[in-house]
């Protein structure tokens, strides 16, 4: 489980580009509207080719966490169309109850006891489970989902692979070394 | 002011006397309402003046209304369940804030919006027209430059400007 949150961390950061539009009606005055935007654009990776076979992936599980309820359904459209563009099977979307954390505070700085404040702080939560997918699938998949995750939204995916089972217990021991049963006295 | 009477149960008592003795009418009792100094809350509430203050929208409404009628001033995971980092983001964002207000002093037409997106610190505010744009720019690139080294993560202004600032009620 991979839990990926917000916060400033040491690295290169991708490239990106600032485009400043400037419309001026009268140049010579002081007062004209600008804006500023930013433009995220990263490098297209090349595609690599591999002899090794790909990880089979029996269940990815994507919860997003956050305190804004729409941000998280608009979210949740967003991934559902990704994944249909695709053709990823989902299997299930559904929404986990909320968690509330209350806090219950003096309001004042010295005295006065019997007055209080309380704050809290509610975390809706959002899941989509998708089934069978290859490990490439996964990965182009959750690359483009976390780099278009809105601000103040965490996600957590739970991967569950699907491994061959290995040779010496497809076979039970039994059949290879005969246990010569002795009667119980 | 503080009670002078004394404690609050005290007032209340005598609160409850005078109700019901207004009701038999009985003399020589009469009715004292007073509230303790923390009973209301003043908390990011601008108190009624004489309806010449101008207030935007995120001024006149109290903090109640987040989430409901307000947005968030400043976004992050950190506050979410099972999430850490809160206390880090919430001292960056005052500095930020603080930052951003002296050097846009006079400037800014309202708060200052501050979004985490991965690595990248995307610090929105809305300036008046005061000074020339070739000012602006050079405000900018400053701001975004010493920010981004103080932060070691890549910092992004996005800036609109406006005439004058825009008023929702006056109180």
């Amino acid at each position: 489980m991979m839990p990926l949150s917000q916060g400033p961390r040491l690295g290169a950061c991708s490239g990106h580009r600032k485009c400043n539009t400037t419309s001026s009606h009268f140049p010579l005055t002081s007062s004209t509207s600008f804006h500023t935007a930013t433009v995220f654009s990263s490098v297209a990776s090349s595609i690599q080719v591999t002899e090794e076979p790909d990880t089979l992936f029996q269940k990815v599980s994507i919860i997003v966490k956050g305190h804004d309820r729409a941000v998280l359904d608009s979210y949740e459209l967003f991934a559902t169309m990704a994944a249909k563009e695709l053709s990823i099977t989902i299997s299930k979307v559904y929404e986990p109850p909320r968690d509330v954390e209350r806090l219950t505070l003096l309001k004042s700085v010295h005295i006065f006891k019997k007055h209080r404040v309380q704050y809290e702080m509610r975390t809706h939560y959002r899941c989509i489970e998708l089934s069978h997918l290859t490990g490439c699938t996964a990965q182009v998949y959750l690359e483009y989902i976390q780099r278009n995750l809105p601000e103040g939204v965490a996600m957590e995916v739970t991967k569950t692979a699907i491994e061959k089972v290995p040779d010496h217990i497809l076979e039970p021991t039994w059949k290879d070394h005969p246990i010569d049963d002795k009667p119980s006295q | 002011m503080a009670v002078s009477l004394g404690s609050t149960g005290s007032v209340r008592l005598l609160s409850a006397l005078a109700r019901s003795g207004s009701l038999c009418s009985s003399p020589g009792v009469r009715g004292l309402h007073v509230t303790a100094v923390c009973c209301k809350n003043r908390a990011a509430r601008t108190q009624v003046g004489k309806g010449d203050k101008p207030l935007t929208y995120e001024q006149a409404l109290p903090p109640h209304y987040i989430g409901h009628r307000k947005g968030w001033l400043s976004q992050h995971t950190g506050n979410l369940k099972g999430e850490e980092g809160a206390a880090e983001r919430t001292v960056e964002d005052t500095f930020i804030r603080r930052f951003m207000f002296g050097t846009f002093h006079g400037c800014l037409a309202n708060e200052i919006v501050i979004k985490r997106r991965g690595n990248v610190l995307v610090v929105c505010a809305l300036l008046l027209q005061k000074h020339s744009p070739q000012k602006f720019y050079f405000l900018i690139g400053y701001s975004e430059s010493l920010l981004s080294y103080f932060y070691k993560c890549p910092v992004k202004l996005e800036i609109q400007t406006l005439q004058d600032k825009v008023v929702y009620k006056y109180i």
